[in-house]
């Protein structure tokens, strides 16, 4: 198992450390290509170093509401992943509720008139005067870099990145934006002092000042819980309801516009150990606290219908809980150590999580267990994702052989690439019978009843008992230990602790691609049986 | 001095644990190597309890000379019994027994904290091993006070039908490797075991102490130069080589290759490479497929850019808490300050503060699972 990885390390030419980073790597379906490379002004290089790591959220601004032209497939196309969150719009599915919150979109009061040609593209300069009727319409990378948050377009190629927000108190940790947010306020920013405000992203891409604008302020100087924010996540259709995921083992409930609390009074958490939920006595923010564990909650995610949220932490176990319910449903414990990332497959079947003991686990809802370890790290696995746009090359429609394909990165530098086929995993021996993992269909498979009872955690399996993957693909991606990646219908992102981000083409986007500006929305039109193949592929 | 004690106190208030005593140790110039391992080991609590027992059970015995072991257990006792709960001690007749036992650790150089836990642990052996012999031969026809090896001998499976004694030491540290040989020639297997106090783990970039044990665990292929001889084929032959766990300790301590011997350079350099390791661990390398589990809770750190000089300091937890122990200095830290000691992705930086030895202590199985 340790020799299948290195192998996979080898094709792809490892290049020794220290040596220059290769700009591509193979996979079964061609090549991918570094396009470009984001990043902070070499300026605040070394002073922010170490303090906080950097993420990345990627947000797709749509037309202005005034603005003539329905969505079109390419908006829809050019789908955002919002980060962890998985609040992805894609394929058929969605059209209705598409025009809806695209006619919703209209909460800026600033805007008015439309810019139709104003993409913010590669040519424009980094001094933008303020201008209401800039429409700001576009993908941007939203990424913190120590007391600093920056964005940049991600359809650009500059490196440098087009707006930076300064925090004087607190640097900033996470992110989150929700692309059908029904008023302005769409970004969610979370800070090492427990501060939380929500903005409008195209407020503060209108505005020219280096401070956050027209912002909430939500835990006002720590005043309901001054642990740091880890996570931040909004409600899929949630109604601008946000999940707050903190480093003392509590996750608090907030509601935009709803007026913040001066006490909040949660009642005293009696066992540390115990998960429990309190509701605000008064209907201010927050309005819940969701005690889940020990020791510090390091990352959340919502599976793409807001039905479940997922949660990991210090103490090793992943956790999913039924949100509305606020019921415990299931998880289990890693193979040893914190988890540090999670992250569901589009279609809620499983959850990737990543930790300390350089492990890509997959959880199956179906089975509420742990159904196979990718080994390939040399060290902490930071970042998990499924790749929704892709589509297995030779799939024929059959359904019978499902794949999924997911990435992870380390802090080993590395960006691994998986195929996880069902009917490939192996089963191992000793296994109860009728418990083979092979792949139901069917919501909710029946024959795990008697194994794991809804509601409870299971503890860390043993080494032998658990299918083993290894990657595809294994690339050095960065000099720096990496923190995180993110896919888009073109291309891998993926960025390190310091604040670097590379952006990867797929096979076939890479060509057409690198010599020119085109935006990525132009490309897509291009291509849009692709990408629309690809998103409704495993609805 | 005193404030720093109070500070702590303050720190910890109700939460300072029953019992425990957090001492600084003085420096003697340039002896803090001694110091970060004394402290690691004083919070090695089996460690601790039994040297303790040691100190009870032959302060009796009045004409018992001054050893390393006596002087190390004394100084146990002087800090486990102190009135105040914090403070600064200072580890005098320790320092000067092992000047005057040693004298790599004469000099006021800097000094190896990995060779000096290695010497200490050897000569603690060493010395329990020559009592318990001694004390085999004086008292044959009387019977033998249970202090022999101040502790049971029983429940060794491997040693079982050899002559070396279990001492508490060896329980405590001690494990077994298992160095596989197979010839490929006529695919024999040649095991040969071989007993351990710590493991030295080679480094790379940017990995984690899994991996490094991965790579200790891992095939090597012996041919060309290297051949093994196989005493089937009595010849030279190509062979696979690989070390596995068999007996994983009780307390593992893991010593990372930070001092590298560089041919070109004809000097030592020390690798400042981040390399994470995680507040528990399993081994999975072992004979058994056991799963070995182990929790962190003490971390010698070497804070300097070079081999030859700089400082070190130690991590430690009791009763969950970290505290930083720096010569007299004292302080609480936050579980997450570990991780500043993992090391530097960059090959200049101004982080030199980088873990150097780790120890982790065996978990019993079955702990609750939270709900």
């Amino acid at each position: 198992m340790i020799s299948s990885s290195t192998a996979a390390a080898n094709n792809n030419g490892q290049t020794p450390a220290g040596g220059g980073l290769k700009t591509y790597f193979k996979t079964p379906e061609g090549r991918y290509k570094l396009h470009y490379e984001k990043t902070h002004p070499a300026a605040l290089l070394h002073y922010a170093h170490g303090k906080t790591i950097t993420q990345v959220t990627l947000a797709q601004l749509k037309d202005k509401p005034s603005a003539t032209a329905a969505p079109t497939s390419s908006n829809l196309g050019v789908s955002s992943g919002v980060r962890s969150a998985a609040a992805r719009f894609l394929g058929t599915g969605n059209g209705s509720r598409a025009l809806s919150f695209v006619g919703g979109n209209g909460g800026s009061k600033s805007v008015s008139g439309s810019n139709r040609t104003g993409l913010y593209g590669a040519s424009t300069s980094n001094n933008l005067p303020s201008n209401s009727n800039f429409d700001a319409k576009g993908t941007y990378l939203i990424f913190n870099v120590g007391d600093t948050v920056f964005i940049s377009d991600l359809n650009s190629q500059d490196k440098d990145p087009i707006k930076s927000i300064h925090f004087s108190n607190s640097n900033p940790v996470c992110h989150a934006f929700d692309e059908d947010s029904k008023d302005g306020h769409d970004l969610l920013i979370g800070l090492a002092s427990g501060d939380v405000y929500s903005v409008s992203l195209r407020q503060q891409l209108q505005d020219v000042g280096k401070k956050l604008v027209g912002a909430q302020h939500y835990n006002k100087d720590g005043c309901v819980n001054n642990s740091r924010c880890n996570s931040i996540a909004w409600v899929p259709s949630g109604d601008g309801t946000f999940i707050v995921a903190y480093a003392d083992g509590n996750l608090y409930v907030y509601e935009k516009n709803k007026e913040g609390s001066g006490d909040p009074s949660f009642p005293i958490i009696k066992d540390q150990t115990q998960f429990s939920v309190a509701h605000a006595r008064n209907s201010k923010n927050p309005i819940a606290r969701w005690h889940i564990c020990e020791g510090s909650v390091n990352s959340i995610a919502f599976s793409r219908d807001g039905a479940y949220i997922a949660t990991v932490g210090r103490d090793g176990y992943l956790r999913i809980f039924d949100y509305k319910s606020e019921q415990l449903i299931c998880g289990g414990k890693s193979y040893y150590g914190a988890l540090l990332c999670c992250s569901w497959s589009m279609d809620g079947k499983y959850i990737l999580t990543g930790g300390e003991d350089d492990l890509v686990q997959v959880w199956s809802m179906d089975d509420r267990k742990i159904i196979a370890w990718g080994e390939g790290h040399n060290s902490w696995v930071s970042g998990v994702a499924f790749d929704s746009y892709w589509s297995a090359p030779n799939t024929d429609g059959t359904g019978e052989n499902v794949v999924y394909r997911f990435g992870s990165v380390g802090q080993d530098t590395q960006l691994l690439l998986w195929d996880l086929e069902m009917d490939e995993i192996v089963v191992p021996v000793r296994r109860p019978p009728g418990g083979s993992p092979t792949f139901s269909t069917g919501s909710q498979s029946s024959h795990w009843e008697s194994g794991c009872p809804v509601g409870t955690l299971q503890p860390a399996p043993r080494m032998r008992d658990v299918p083993k993957l290894s990657p595809l693909v294994a690339h050095r991606v960065h000099t720096e230990p990496l923190s995180g990646l993110l896919f888009t219908p073109q291309s891998i992102l993926t960025v390190c602790r310091e604040g670097q981000i590379k952006i990867w083409m797929r096979p076939g986007f890479a060509e057409s691609q690198t010599n020119s500006d085109t935006l990525l929305a132009t490309s897509l039109k291009d291509k849009p049986l692709s990408t629309g193949k690809t998103s409704s592929y495993r609805q | 001095m005193g404030a720093a004690g109070s500070k702590l106190e303050k720190a910890l208030g109700e939460q300072f644990p029953e019992g425990e005593r957090y001492f600084g140790l003085e420096n003697f110039g340039n002896t803090c190597y001694c110091n970060s391992v004394l402290q690691a080991l004083y919070f090695c609590v089996p460690f601790r309890e039994q040297l303790l027992e040691y100190y009870l059970n032959n302060k009796t015995l009045t004409d018992s000379e001054e050893t390393l072991l006596t002087c190390l257990a004394d100084l146990f006792m002087q800090i486990s019994s102190q009135k105040k709960k914090t403070g600064v001690i200072a580890p005098k007749r320790f320092v000067q027994k092992l000047k005057k036992q040693n004298e790599i650790f004469r000099s006021y150089m800097h000094q190896d904290a990995h060779e000096f836990l290695n010497y200490l642990l050897n000569e603690l052996v060493d010395l329990l091993e020559k009592e318990a012999r001694k004390a085999k031969n004086d008292t044959a026809s009387l019977s033998p006070p249970e202090n022999v090896a101040n502790g049971p001998k029983n429940g060794h499976p491997d040693g079982a039908q050899k002559e070396p004694l279990v001492t508490w030491v060896h329980k405590n540290f001690q494990g077994l490797l298992t160095n596989e040989t197979r010839c490929l020639q006529c695919e024999t297997v040649t095991a040969r075991d071989e007993t351990f106090l710590d493991l030295s783990l080679d480094i790379e970039q940017n990995s984690s102490i899994t991996s490094c044990l991965k790579n200790f665990s891992s095939t090597e292929t012996l041919n060309a130069e290297d051949k093994f001889f196989c005493d089937k084929c009595c010849s030279l032959q190509e062979a696979q080589k690989r070390m596995k766990i068999k007996k994983p300790p009780q307390i593992l301590v893991i010593h990372l290759k930070r001092f590298k011997y560089i041919e070109q350079l004809s000097r030592y350099k020390k690798l400042s490479y981040r390399v994470v390791f995680p507040l528990e661990l399993k081994l999975s390398n072992t004979v058994e497929d056991a799963d070995a589990e182990y929790s962190l809770f003490a971390v010698v750190v070497h804070v300097g850019s070079g081999p030859n000089h700089g400082h070190y300091v130690s991590l430690v937890k009791s009763h969950n808490h970290w505290l930083f122990f720096d010569d007299e200095n004292v302080e609480m830290i936050d579980e997450s300050a570990v991780q500043t000691f993992f090391g530097s992705a960059q090959e200049y930086s101004s982080n030199t503060d980088h873990g150097y030895i780790l120890f982790y202590e065996g978990v019993d199985a079955g702990s609750g699972i939270p709900s």
